[in-house]
């Protein structure tokens, strides 16, 4: 169910990625192939401009190893209900964006392991099918899209909501609020790395703290 | 731009990427023997959520300019009262966004 309020952000943004990255000046099948293969949507719209200026890949890497950084502990809350099947397994650690990851762990029933995969298989569907899109529709796009991108916005406070019905603690929440709140003014290009890692390091140092939550 | 040199990159971002997302699984066998490890799990969700919605609202005010996060912040509210009332999410997120896109496009056309 809660796939299609991150298809409404998907499919917009993902038109958004093809179509800059045609102007970029590639070819519209390379950016369906990026949607496919990376599947990280800030990392994916800041290679367009490096491509463009033809960076090395050492430079690609890094910036695709900073944005992507926090990814490395969402695992850490799908460790024990993850799919048997292989290749399901690892196809949902591929697929597991910030959007998915959040639907999954804010889902209550948690949904079951096969599941789980299923929900990262329909999410990249919606991001792939909004890449074709997009950049088949070139330097032609109709109509202005701006401000559809809040769908996303909007499904992280759905998402905070529901988490906030099945666990009222104050502490996830005021945690983050800090977190974010110092790391934007202090670090304002990557508030979003610094506040999670902050979260993180809390997390660890105060493990009472994290044992309250459901 | 050249293909063969897009996709290595491509293919050279997406190993990275996969990389990060699967380390913690390729240690599941130790962390998930760690209590301390397994409580950070089960903290973890509440925050990045709330850290993702903060991080949206500020990345769409820096499109929107409008003042004060006001747009961004009137309509997050708004979804925010309606689910907790309505629990319908495509409720919830239709005006939401329905709002929000109404603001900024009246905002940037007219002298609102």
């Amino acid at each position: 169910m809660l796939s299609l309020p991150v298809a409404m952000g998907y499919i917009p943004l993902g038109m958004v990625f093809g179509f800059l990255f045609v102007q970029a000046g590639a070819a519209w099948w390379l950016a369906v192939v990026a949607s496919l293969v990376v599947y990280a949507g800030a990392s994916q719209f800041a290679m367009i401009p490096m491509l463009a200026a033809g960076l090395p890949l050492a430079s690609l890497a890094v910036a695709a190893l900073v944005i992507n950084m926090r990814h490395m502990f969402y695992g850490l809350s799908l460790l024990k209900d993850r799919p048997q099947n292989f290749f399901l397994r690892w196809y949902l650690v591929f697929a597991l964006t910030d959007e998915t990851y959040s639907v999954i762990t804010a889902s209550r029933p948690r949904p079951a392991a096969n599941q789980m995969a299923f929900l990262a298989g329909i999410n990249q569907g919606w991001w792939t099918l909004g890449t074709i899109t997009g950049a088949g529709l070139g330097a032609q796009l109709p109509v202005s899209l701006s401000g559809l991108d809040f769908a996303l916005a909007a499904l992280f406070a759905i998402l905070t909501a529901e988490q906030w019905r099945v666990s009222r603690s104050l502490v996830p929440v005021g945690t983050a609020l800090v977190a974010y709140g110092v790391c934007s003014l202090l670090l304002p290009t990557h508030a979003l790395l610094a506040s999670v890692l902050a979260c993180v390091i809390a997390g660890l140092l105060a493990p009472s703290i994290a044992k309250r939550i459901r | 731009m050249q293909t063969a040199y897009v996709l290595t990159a491509i293919v050279v971002m997406g190993a990275v990427t996969f990389a990060l997302r699967a380390l913690p699984f390729l240690a599941a066998k130790w962390l998930r023997e760690s209590p301390r490890i397994m409580d950070l799990g089960r903290f973890l969700p509440s925050a990045i959520m709330v850290i993702l919605l903060l991080h949206s609202i500020r990345d769409l005010s820096q499109r929107s300019a409008t003042p004060y996060f006001l747009a961004e912040l009137v309509s997050v509210a708004l979804v925010l009262v309606l689910q907790w009332y309505s629990r319908q999410p495509l409720l919830s997120i239709l005006a939401g966004t329905g709002l929000y896109m109404v603001w900024i496009n009246l905002g940037r056309v007219g002298p609102v």
